[in-house]
């Protein structure tokens, strides 16, 4: 994107006279010309339609400034055959409607609306990872969008007379809005097809036909940018097979600028640099959980990479082997967090080079405490030590329905009904979750708990745990009860006793 | 003529420590908005953590300029040719600078050592006590950078965060970064590792925080100096000194409160533990 800017105030500063437009024009063609990258082709669309939204115009107002703005966002957008959002495309647009909102109100002169267009940005920006998922597992906003802003920032600063500061001072680096659970992007590499070659080049000729270029070449790859006129085009596209794009676009007219990058080779140095800002050491645990919400919790708490699985759904050896390749880390901490598990999990040993530790955990709350219990600070050993100890200061209870009608434990069970266990014991059954919650709870000398964590289910409603919390705080002014959103299925509580 | 010891107020050193001991405590500033205090100066911790919870402006400390080490440096050379400066951990402030810079504008002859304790709080403090009490016997400046530098590994500082909020609204604090994001409320123990704050593991209560703080104490055999340090809570203070006492004399124990390069990040209601291991062993 830096490239791209540079480009287009080189250009500018050749502009043919000192008219709004014919410095607009001057600066889009210059980004045009040297546009690098995904953002950096965007960007120049960006320009592109900011020019056209000057064009003819000596000087501008507010009002002219916003109008451009809206046809430079609906020029970024047109460039693009998939427009995604959660990127600089969301800043862009959701710039030009505050630009649009600013100008129609009372103040629009020139510094009010790119005030307005410099905060919409911002916000879009911190807002980047809710739209996109990838961004949220990277725990990072998007960068194309942070360049967006930091430029308007620019504009805005130059535009108050603030030249002298701008120069000592560093970009604002905008942090995401949503708490990030902090995945490493290791797993993502493992779902994630090979990203091939980034391609791209600037196309000269006579009477170019973006549309038909674009079309021609959508199914060829991803990230498809095709940009320009018709004496001019660039193109911008994740290919496997370069050679085949550039032999169809050679036949067109002259190429330019031509780059093509091997992406797998950045990715692996992308990889090698999240390595080395990891928090923590050499070593990675891998989870077995279902349930969004508590996946999010693991991960928050440093887990690796979670692989689904529970009650009715126990994964493979070698979804557990894949797991633990795909992490960083020579030395892998397993917890199965479910007894029917333990087993499968200690498999992974005899199939994999990477020493393996697994902390025989047999319910989430079991998991979750040896997980708290990590050491920054000790080797493999001694933190499995650590773990396994820590698993059993915390008492699990989990509540189903049950799938079908049996006797167990000296209790009659009706199918579907309501069960209780208290780690991995059947002690209450009835017909309503809520009651068999408490009545497990009943079993525990609650006076000497300090915290109790309710994971709550897919299928439950946040009413009912909050009535039991509640009453839980009352009758015990000592405890600490924290109502988290689990997400899992079948399990409608999920509680662990400290 | 004595070496005359200087730190910094996120030393944690009480006045009566430094009077006891002859040591000069240059205060750092805390500013909350366009006010600003000296710290333990104009602003005693208790206000300090009541601005915290208080005051909607954020805190900003900011390390002593180097005018203020010149003065301490100038008024010091009055009475000894040998100073020893011990600075809490240049990778929290840039005191350590501060005091480095000032040397080359003191007026009288006078050698100035400057130390970068690596540490703050109480596990600079104790390092601070022990140079002092060596410097009252007579020991010359080499002896007494030799013996800091000695002391500087056997010195471990261990904090309970009873909230992870003031760590998050403070932004990074080295490896303790990895802290954030948590989706349930955790108790961090954190510790001074080469200079940063960094994690030692994580709880769930504030009793298995005070549980910690004691078995970490505890599992040191030999120990020289012990100091016990709370934000706003100074009974559950009593509470684990009185516990310590077990393993400790509990009259060797110094007591004193979090400073707000700590506090800023750590919250009310934090605690932390200070140790300075005995040599050899």
């Amino acid at each position: 994107m830096l490239l791209t800017m540079r480009s287009g105030i080189e250009e500018a500063y050749r502009a043919p006279d000192r008219s709004a437009s014919a410095v607009a024009q001057a600066m889009a063609s210059g980004a045009l010309m040297g546009a690098r990258g995904n953002s950096g082709v965007i960007l120049s669309q960006i320009w592109r339609g900011l020019a056209q939204g000057l064009a003819e115009k000596e000087s501008f107002t507010g009002s002219d400034l916003a109008d451009a703005l809206l046809q430079a966002s609906m020029m970024a957008y047109k460039g693009l055959s998939n427009p995604v959002e959660g990127t600089i495309l969301t800043v862009v647009r959701e710039a030009a409607s505050a630009a649009q909102a600013q100008a129609s109100s009372g103040s629009n002169d020139l510094i009010s609306v790119m005030e307005a267009v410099v905060s919409a940005a911002n916000e879009s920006v911190a807002n980047t990872p809710t739209l996109l998922p990838v961004l949220r597992e990277c725990g990072v906003v998007d960068a194309g969008g942070q360049g967006l802003y930091t430029l308007l920032e620019g504009a805005l600063r130059y535009l108050r007379g603030e030249v002298e500061q701008m120069q000592f001072r560093k970009p604002q680096m905008i942090v995401s809005n949503i708490p990030l659970a902090a995945r490493t992007p290791q797993m993502l590499a493992a779902e994630e097809v090979p990203y091939g070659y980034c391609t791209e080049f600037l196309l000269k000729g006579e009477k170019l036909d973006p549309g038909k270029l674009r079309a021609r070449l959508e199914k060829k790859g991803q990230s498809l940018i095709v940009v320009g006129d018709e004496s001019t085009v660039r193109v911008h596209i994740h290919t496997l097979d370069p050679g085949n794009i550039i032999h169809y676009a050679a036949s067109l007219g002259t190429m330019h600028q031509v780059s093509i990058r091997n992406m797998d080779e950045q990715h692996q140095d992308f990889l090698q640099m999240q390595r080395e800002r990891m928090p923590a050491t050499d070593m990675a645990i891998i989870a077995v959980v279902s349930g969004d919400g508590l996946a999010d919790i693991l991960g928050s708490l440093g887990v690796a990479a979670t692989v689904p699985g529970g009650q009715t759904m126990n994964p493979s050896t070698k979804d557990l082997l894949q797991a633990v390749e795909s992490v960083a880390s020579d030395k892998v901490i397993i917890l199965p967090n479910n007894k029917n598990i333990v087993l499968t999990a200690e498999q992974v040993q005899s199939l994999t080079a990477k020493s393996i530790e697994v902390v025989p955990t047999e319910t989430i709350p079991q998991g979750i405490a040896a997980l708290l219990a990590f050491d920054y600070e000790a080797d493999l050993e001694t933190n499995a030590q650590l773990m396994n100890k820590a698993k059993s200061a915390v008492k699990s209870i989990e509540i189903t329905r049950a799938i079908r009608s049996t006797q167990l434990g000296g209790l009659k069970i009706k199918k579907k009904q309501a069960i209780g266990f208290l780690d991995g014991e059947l002690v209450a059954v009835g017909d309503n979750t809520t009651d068999v919650l408490i009545e497990a709870l009943a079993r525990l000398d609650l006076g000497e708990a300090e915290v109790i964590t309710i994971y709550y289910g897919a299928d439950t409603e946040l009413a009912e745990v909050e009535q039991v919390s509640f009453s839980l705080r009352e009758q015990h002014s000592q405890l600490q009860v924290e109502v988290v959103r689990g997400g899992q299925p079948h399990y409608n509580y999920i509680v662990s006793v400290e | 003529m004595a070496v005359k010891i200087v730190t910094d107020s996120l030393s944690d050193i009480t006045s009566d420590i430094a009077q006891g001991l002859g040591i000069t405590v240059v205060p750092l500033t805390v500013s909350f908005g366009k006010e600003s205090f000296l710290d333990r100066v104009t602003m005693t911790t208790d206000e300090f953590y009541h601005k915290l919870t208080h005051d909607p402006n954020w805190p900003r400390t900011t390390q002593p300029p180097p005018g203020d080490f010149i003065d301490v440096y100038n008024k010091l050379a009055e009475e000894t040719d040998e100073i020893l400066v011990i600075t809490l951990s240049s990778k929290l402030s840039g005191t350590y600078e501060s005091a480095l810079n000032a040397r080359s504008l003191v007026e009288k002859e006078c050698r100035i050592e400057v130390i970068d304790s690596l540490t703050v709080a109480m596990g600079l403090g104790l390092i601070v006590i022990a140079a002092a009490k060596v410097a009252q016997t007579g020991a010359n400046l080499d002896e007494l950078v030799d013996l800091v530098r000695r002391a500087m590994p056997r010195s471990h500082l261990v904090a309970y965060f009873d909230t992870l909020k003031y760590l998050a609204k403070g932004g990074r604090i080295g490896k303790a970064q990895g802290l954030l994001g948590a989706m349930l409320s955790i108790k961090p123990i954190l510790t001074v590792k080469d200079g940063e704050m960094s994690p030692l593991t994580r709880l769930r209560s504030r009793t298995a925080g005070m549980d910690y703080l004691y078995n970490f104490v505890a599992g040191f055999p030999h120990i020289e100096g012990l100091a016990v340090e709370h934000a706003t809570t100074p009974d559950d203070a009593d509470r684990l000194v009185e516990r310590l006492s077990s393993v400790f004399s509990k009259e060797r124990i110094y007591r004193s409160t979090i400073s707000p390069v700590v506090g800023t990040y750590a919250g009310p209601d934090a605690m932390a533990v200070s140790i300075l291991e005995a040599e050899g062993k």
